[in-house]
């Protein structure tokens, strides 16, 4: 009989690890939530191209500020109330500039072009108009859409509550339902 | 709650894989074109997720973050020590300052009031009696040069005050 696999550690127990001096705990914390920061990064309207950096950014400030992490919201859900504020200075920064870009992106092959292609415009136009969004209706529909996160989880990262955090997202489903068509 | 209003709040649990539609939720998702939008933009929105960019090197990232992480403690100790360096010079200026010789004793500058605190007992002598008394004071004792025992004017009015002190005991 194969011994059961051990329980992979929690994210308290890895910043727990990361501030002794683990290092270890710092790469087991990026490699599972980066992919996540990526993607609420991407989706809030960041370049690809400056994804990467973005997402350095985002852990550099979390790290130097674990502190503040106090463990009422998951470490994630943290990390994207960062990400929130860096995307927030990146659009301040490029005002007036092009805020998304139609990238040639390699799409899979599928046997619907057509559909592929208006399923890659739906995204561009999704991407543009998350954008527009207001911030807090825009980082609460990604993290109960994209991410899954509870309306409960959702106000306790970003400072709201479980009933005000339920308006924003059916604030952002009610007009972004208007691509969808 | 209403049937889309409740969908509304599953459909990230469903879309996610966490959970599926049960017969009653399936029947209404069939029959309302608004929650199927809804559903659409849910799924949408998931997959334009799907599509950002990778992260090529979460190891070397994490790596890179420890490095500026090791870069800016180094700057804050940096800073630190300035900032101590700095206090303790401002200090060991306020330090040398304060004993500078040009520089008036700190009670010569004290505030009148001080400086104008009648002497109980002198203050009973009439003018006459207070000059006498302080052209003997004035007056170098037998033996001694002047040299060795400065006239009143030459003391400072510190001094001055401790001489009338022990007069007056």
């Amino acid at each position: 009989m194969t011994p059961a696999p051990l329980p992979e550690p929690s994210d308290q127990a890895l910043v727990a690890a990361y501030r002794h001096g683990d290092q270890r705990a710092a790469s087991e914390l990026v490699r599972r939530h980066g992919p996540a920061v990526a993607r609420f990064l991407y989706s809030s309207g960041a370049l690809a191209a400056d994804i990467e950096d973005l997402v350095q950014e985002t852990l550099f400030r979390a790290f130097r500020g674990l502190d503040r992490w106090r463990g009422e919201a998951s470490f994630r859900s943290w990390l994207f109330t960062i990400a929130g504020n860096l995307t927030r200075d990146a659009f301040r920064r490029r005002k007036g500039r092009e805020v998304i870009s139609l990238e040639d992106r390699d799409l899979p092959d599928r046997a619907d072009p057509d559909a592929e292609l208006a399923a890659g415009e739906l995204e561009e136009r999704l991407r543009a108009e998350l954008g527009r969004l207001p911030r807090l209706q825009r980082e609460v529909f990604l993290l109960r859409a994209q991410e899954g996160t509870s309306y409960e989880e959702i106000a306790a990262a970003l400072g709201t509550t479980p009933g005000a955090a339920r308006v924003h997202y059916h604030h952002a489903v009610k007009r972004l339902k208007e691509l969808v068509g | 709650m209403s049937g889309c209003a409740r969908l509304s709040d599953r459909m990230p649990e469903v879309v996610h894989g966490r959970s599926r539609w049960t017969p009653d939720e399936a029947a209404h998702l069939a029959g309302c074109a608004d929650c199927r939008r809804e559903l659409a933009l849910v799924q949408a929105t998931v997959a334009m997720g799907r599509k950002a960019p990778r992260l090529t090197d979460p190891a070397g990232l994490a790596a890179t973050v420890e490095r500026r992480l090791a870069g800016a403690r180094l700057r804050r100790r940096d800073g630190t020590r300035r900032i101590a360096g700095l206090a303790a010079a401002a200090a060991l200026l306020i330090m040398v300052w304060g004993r500078w010789p040009a520089r008036p004793a700190p009670t010569a500058a004290g505030s009148p009031a001080q400086s104008l605190v009648p002497l109980p007992e002198l203050e009973l002598l009439d003018p006459a009696e207070l000059d006498s008394l302080l052209q003997r004071m004035e007056m170098p004792s037998a033996g001694s040069s002047t040299l060795d025992a400065p006239g009143l004017g030459d003391l400072e009015d510190t001094e001055l005050e401790q001489v009338l002190d022990t007069w007056e005991g």
